[in-house]
């Protein structure tokens, strides 16, 4: 149905990079139809196939908007001092980076970028891995004044050739907001500190962009069980 | 009655004092306020690399600066950066300019050399013969000069990280300029092109200038064989300071205090004739060029 041996193997590599994107962006939350995550190869290779038969990687990037339920989850306990403190999250840059070496150089114009355009955050996808002082600036950038707000995820291309989560031993992630946080610990009576951990660098934060001190409920299939949840505490 | 826990009991139960609480070894406490103490200098130390290599992406100041006569700005801040790096801070330095399309050597305004071709292994004529190398090595410098001058700072940089060193960090670090008058409040500066004749140093000042001929001898055979790449020098590193180097030919003429060629005392400064003919500076530089310690207060 796809036709795929009208195209070159990077340009179906690529197609499946895009998708999965798309679908990242549509479990995180943001607004975008299902029909867009399921692009058909054709339709991909239409709009952003060179014609060498090469993808323009230059032409892929996009932006979205977080949902409504994803406003509510990112939102933030109004107080005395603050009685309408704006949500943890905004628009999304989403770009694909074409050069073969990516360092300090690209890394530092994109956050620019997303600065310029008033982006919570960005994510970029790269051919290969960054130099290690791009992601030592990556590492440190979130709450910086040079970056976007929201910080920049990276991605290799690799990493987003298949999508991790319809794995079927990956069992469901979703992310609490902090007033079922709150609501889960204050039922179990229980602190932060004393629940199991993910670590934001797991594959599966990193899809759902996961931040340190937000808590994930996992859900897992058990033959003898049913469904049975549990949650953990990004660090 | 609220639900039960989802978690195991050992978790609640760590809330409580532990039974029989035995006061905290202060020899464990000192080796953990040590190693906390360490992981912070650590970052700090990453993170002032990280901020001096933001900055040498720009460098040097000005668009017309000449890489062998810095400016005395330039010159310092550099050095001044350049004493927290190991060597492999320093490739990364060497590997942002490049993609950044410059130069490596950080004093150097020009970008760096294209190979002819995009081919990934490009043939070389050198004084040995048609050499195969790999691109990425051609595109490092924009010349070979530059990439000694680069590597001249490299290998004067620590191997040991700066938040481990004991002393803190008094290393100064050198540079390789032609304009050190300028400087002269940034020693210890090396006078490359200054070979003025001086009288037979002692010994020990000979074990020195030995030494830095060595060094010398081994920068130009690397600055010829340009192997190393960005990334993975440390190793190419120590051999080179460690196989590369050559014992210098012993002169079979006793030394002799130098004395003005006739006819040249007019032209002297000093008892210092200024050199115009490179090829003469070469050679004198080879019988006595080490002499860059004079030039130290004190
Ligand atoms: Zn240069």
């Amino acid at each position: 149905m796809d036709d795929r041996e009208n195209y070159g193997a990077s340009m179906i590599r690529m197609w499946r990079v895009y998708r999965t994107a798309k679908q990242l962006c549509f479990d995180r939350g943001y607004q975008m139809l299902e029909e867009e995550t399921q692009i058909p190869l054709a339709e991909f290779a239409n709009k952003f196939m060179r014609e060498d038969g090469e993808p323009d990687r230059g032409r892929m990037h996009f932006s979205c908007q977080p949902t409504e339920a994803m406003l509510a989850k990112y939102a933030v306990p109004p107080t005395a001092k603050d009685p309408n403190p704006p949500p943890q999250i905004g628009n999304i840059w989403v770009e694909f980076n074409a050069d073969e070496n990516v360092g300090l150089k690209q890394l530092r114009d994109y956050m620019q970028h997303l600065v310029n355009g008033s982006y919570y955050n960005g994510i970029m996808v790269c051919a290969k891995p960054m130099t290690g002082m791009a992601l030592r600036l990556l590492r440190g950038s979130a709450g910086l004044e040079e970056g976007p707000k929201g910080g920049v995820d990276v991605f290799v291309e690799q990493d987003l050739l298949v999508n991790i989560t319809k794995h079927d031993l990956v069992p469901t992630h979703i992310l609490l907001s902090r007033d079922e946080k709150s609501q889960l610990l204050e039922r179990y009576r229980l602190k932060e500190t004393q629940l199991p951990r993910i670590q934001t660098s797991d594959p599966v934060a990193r899809y759902l962009g996961l931040r340190r001190g937000q808590v994930v409920k996992i859900i897992r299939r058990s033959e003898t069980a049913g469904r049975y949840a549990s949650y953990r505490w990004a660090i | 009655m609220p639900p039960k826990s989802i978690l195991k009991n050992s978790a609640v139960s760590t809330n409580a004092p532990p039974a029989s609480s035995k006061p905290v070894n202060p020899r464990h406490l000192e080796t953990a306020i040590h190693h906390a103490r360490i992981l912070e200098q650590r970052k700090v130390v990453e993170r002032q690399v990280l901020d001096s290599i933001i900055t040498l992406l720009d460098f040097p100041s000005t668009a017309d600066a000449d890489p062998k006569q810095p400016s005395a700005a330039d010159a310092r801040q550099f050095r001044d950066f350049m004493v927290p790096f190991q060597p492999s801070d320093y490739d990364s330095l060497i590997e942002e300019r490049n993609i950044a399309d410059k130069c490596g050597y950080a004093l150097c305004p020009r970008p760096k050399r294209k190979a002819p071709s995009t081919a990934r292994k490009q043939f070389v004529d050198t004084a040995k013969g048609v050499e195969i190398v790999d691109r990425k090595v051609l595109e490092v410098w924009c010349s070979d000069d530059c990439a000694r001058r680069a590597l001249y700072v490299k290998v004067q940089l620590n191997e040991e990280p700066a938040w481990m060193r004991q002393g803190g960090v008094g290393d100064k670090i050198e540079l390789m300029v032609e304009n050190a008058d300028e400087h002269h409040k940034a020693l210890p500066l090396r006078l490359k092109r200054e070979a003025a004749p001086k009288a037979p140093a002692p010994k020990d000042e000979d074990d020195i200038a030995a030494a830095w001929a060595a060094r010398d001898d081994a920068l130009a055979d690397l600055a010829l064989e340009r192997g190393e790449k960005p990334g993975r020098l440390s190793k190419a590193n120590k051999d080179l300071m460690t196989e590369n180097i050559k014992e210098r030919v012993v002169a079979s003429k006793p030394p002799v205090a130098p004395s003005l060629n006739e006819g040249q005392s007019h032209m002297a400064i000093e008892g210092h004739v200024p050199k115009t003919d490179a090829a003469t500076a070469e050679q004198d530089e080879d019988e006595d060029p080490q002499d860059w310690d004079k030039h130290l207060p004190g």
